[in-house]
């Protein structure tokens, strides 16, 4: 009995002055499949890296920016390495609260940064420097009930008019079956969905040059659309549903199609999502052909105390060997040799979904740029959805986010 | 001498408690109100210059702040009534003799609610009140054949007191509860020698008694209903539009989404005055109540 004291004390003690002697990064995370992915590949990542240990802290969306705007604040961050998304790459990087990795990126042999889908890696390059590599993306894509439509005969709609008229066909309310799951909820839920509307008729919010041009005729009839839609072929609530709502009905069986994340196809093919209706999904490129893009980024605070060494954990989760483990594993991919790669294709979810998801990259455009970014997105999800709650007419509630931009912006 | 000494004593029994009020409570009021005449931009810190009142102007001009000074102001008066003419009654009823054996596990599962942390219950309702998949409205139609969307712009706002009824009618029934047990039986031994009715006895001793209770609770009650945030923020966003946006969402979009900190502080500013201004109404009113009694 003694000598098992012993052999534990000494054990405990070993292991403590191992812990001491390696350094810990504190990684912010969101919570959700992709971090799962990233705690499974940590073995590797200490295999190589015996000296460094990695503790994530995952939580919700909503708790991110405000956890990480407050560590921008402190003398040194309490996170080493953050996750920062696309809305907010330019105002971090304007206001100097993250680090240059052009530096890093040069000195690492194999890194490959010309690899991600620059559509994708340019939004974390503010003023000619690189503040963040992608970590994944969340493009959306229109995910569609394949059995129904082969069953009903409907092709698979290409342009937008094509697809309201498809949804509003295959709406059956007394049934509680609806062409559509949408999540019209004001603020990003609804700008997310109906901007794909706007890019399928050619319309913006603000123009190349910089100018506001969301009142524009093509907006108005994107809009017009989009109010139909909630009207007619989406569940009742809409207005208020953020993408759970969306989620569960389709995974329910109640709606045909979602314009959603492009990751959601695995995720509602499983059987312990969707019981009988996995494997009934298929993906398709959003109406019109040019989609919302999303994605992170992986950045290092400014004030972070070890930045070597988180960029050493950086270099390591977004090289192209780790991205493609993650691929299998189920991460949406941000490499171009990872979505063309055969075994990707056959121990991941198939050639059609990889290359689908690189067909959408190459065109998605995000939902705003710049360091007004949040506020352009909570201006423009407000007024959408005052059109869609009928609150106010399509033309007021244009006319409306085009005056509040212009005064946010100084025009 | 010895009235010096006692001076100096009081100041130094006091001076602990003076210097911690001041660092929570005035030193974060006086920032606050500094903050609000300057354009501070946490994004550009460097670049805050002060702009006087220019914040307050701005504010009163605001039509998403004024509209969701109107929504509070309907959410704080709907709320704080229902749950104390509820709490009321049920404290009432619980008083009852016949109901004396049951008291204690009828309080105990009725005071329940208040435990809940706000943001599970909001949450909760979410998807309790989901006009697709809700377990409410699936038994209101299938039962009462009635269909409604409670999170539409007409019935959201309204939706958001129901659910601040359920869970903090049980701090006014906790209130009034003890508020009655605590009241002299005399009065009422006196009363009923007199030959008072039941509805006499409730309306000239019962609630003249019970005054001072009935003021802590009602005060206490709408002061947190006026900072409703954690429902607005799992539950609609301030939607469906700005239908259910209020004072502390609204702020707290303004200075932590937006990190216009110098707006945030003097729209912050702007709603502690309106809850003095309401606290003030009320404790006058119940006052004059007491005078003309």
């Amino acid at each position: 009995m003694k000598w098992v004291l012993v052999v534990c004390l000494g054990l405990g003690l070993l292991t403590g002055i191992a812990f001491a002697q390696q350094k810990v990064l504190t990684i912010i995370m969101e919570d959700l499949p992709e971090t799962d992915i990233i705690r499974a590949l940590l073995p590797e990542f200490y295999a190589a890296n015996p000296d460094l240990r990695v503790v994530i802290d995952s939580m919700p969306y909503e708790a991110m920016r405000d956890k990480i705007m407050t560590q921008f604040f402190a003398p040194v961050s309490g996170y080493d390495i953050i996750i920062v998304d696309n809305p907010w790459t330019d105002e971090f990087a304007a206001a100097g609260w993250l680090t240059p990795l052009d530096d890093f990126i040069e000195a690492t042999p194999g890194y490959n940064y010309n690899d991600f889908i620059s559509a994708v890696a340019d939004i974390a390059v503010y003023q000619n420097t690189i503040y963040g590599v992608p970590f994944y993306n969340y493009a959306v894509a229109l995910i569609v009930r394949q059995d129904i439509f082969d069953a009903r005969g409907f092709p698979i709609p290409r342009t937008l008019k094509e697809y309201v008229e498809t949804a509003i066909a295959l709406t059956d309310k007394a049934a509680g079956f609806y062409g559509a799951a949408m999540q019209a909820q004001r603020g990003y839920k609804i700008f997310e969905e109906c901007a794909n509307y706007f890019y399928a008729l050619g319309a913006e919010v603000i123009d190349a040059e910089g100018r506001v041009v969301i009142d524009s005729p093509q907006a108005k009839e994107a809009l017009r659309l989009y109010c139909l839609m909630v009207e007619k072929a989406a569940q009742p609530g809409a207005v208020t549903h953020g993408f759970d709502e969306a989620m569960r009905l389709m995974a329910g069986g109640r709606a045909a199609t979602m314009i959603s994340y492009n990751w959601m196809l695995p995720t509602l093919n499983k059987p312990e999502i969707s019981g009988k209706y996995a494997g009934k999904f298929a993906i398709y490129p959003v109406p019109g052909s040019k989609a919302v893009l999303g994605a992170w980024y992986w950045a290092i605070p400014h004030n972070a105390a070890d930045k070597e060494s988180a960029w050493r954990f950086i270099a390591w989760v977004s090289s192209p060997e780790t991205q493609k483990k993650a691929a299998i594993l189920g991460s949406a991919p941000v490499r171009i040799s990872v979505l063309t790669d055969p075994e990707v294709w056959e121990k991941g979810f198939g050639k059609d979904y990889y290359l689908t998801v690189l067909e959408i990259l190459k065109t998605a455009k995000p939902l705003a740029r710049g360091p007004y970014a949040e506020q352009i997105i909570e201006i423009v999800g407000l007024e959408l959805n005052n059109a869609a709650s009928g609150l106010k007419t399509v033309e007021d509630a244009l006319r409306d986010a085009a005056d509040e931009l212009k005064k946010l912006l100084g025009q | 001498m010895k009235k010096r000494h006692l001076i100096s004593d009081r100041i130094l029994f006091v001076l602990p408690l003076w210097i911690t009020v001041s660092f929570i409570s005035i030193y974060p009021l006086i920032s606050a109100f500094l903050t609000s005449l300057t354009d501070q931009q946490l994004v550009a810190l460097a670049a805050t210059k002060f702009v006087g009142a220019n914040n307050y102007y701005a504010a009163f001009k605001d039509v998403r702040f004024l509209k969701s000074i109107t929504n509070t102001v309907i959410f704080v008066l709907y709320a704080v009534s229902l749950e104390f003419l509820l709490g009321f009654m049920l404290a009432l009823v619980l008083h009852r003799h016949f109901l004396r054996r049951i008291r204690g596990i009828a309080r105990s599962l009725l005071f329940t609610p208040m435990f809940v942390t706000p943001v599970a219950v909001g949450l909760m309702f979410r998807y309790m009140l989901n006009v697709e998949y809700g377990i409410i409205p699936y038994l209101l139609r299938t039962l009462l054949g009635i269909r409604v969307d409670f999170f539409s712009p007409s019935y959201a706002l309204f939706s958001i007191v129901l659910i601040d009824v359920w869970q903090w009618t049980p701090f006014m029934l906790l209130l009034l509860s003890a508020g009655l047990e605590s009241l002299p039986q005399d009065c009422y031994e006196a009363a009923k020698v007199d030959g008072a009715g039941a509805f006499a006895t409730f309306w000239y001793i019962t609630i003249p008694l019970l005054r001072p209770i009935m003021l802590v609770a009602i005060l206490i009650r709408m002061l947190d209903a006026f900072r409703v945030y954690e429902y607005i923020y799992t539950i609609t966003r301030g939607g469906p539009g700005s239908a259910t946006e209020t004072i502390m969402y609204h702020i707290y979009q303004v200075g932590f989404r937006f990190f216009r900190m110098g707006e945030a502080s003097s729209k912050a500013v702007v709603f502690a005055f309106v809850v003095l201004i309401f606290v003030i109404a009320i404790y006058r009113a119940l006052r004059r109540y007491e005078e003309w009694v």
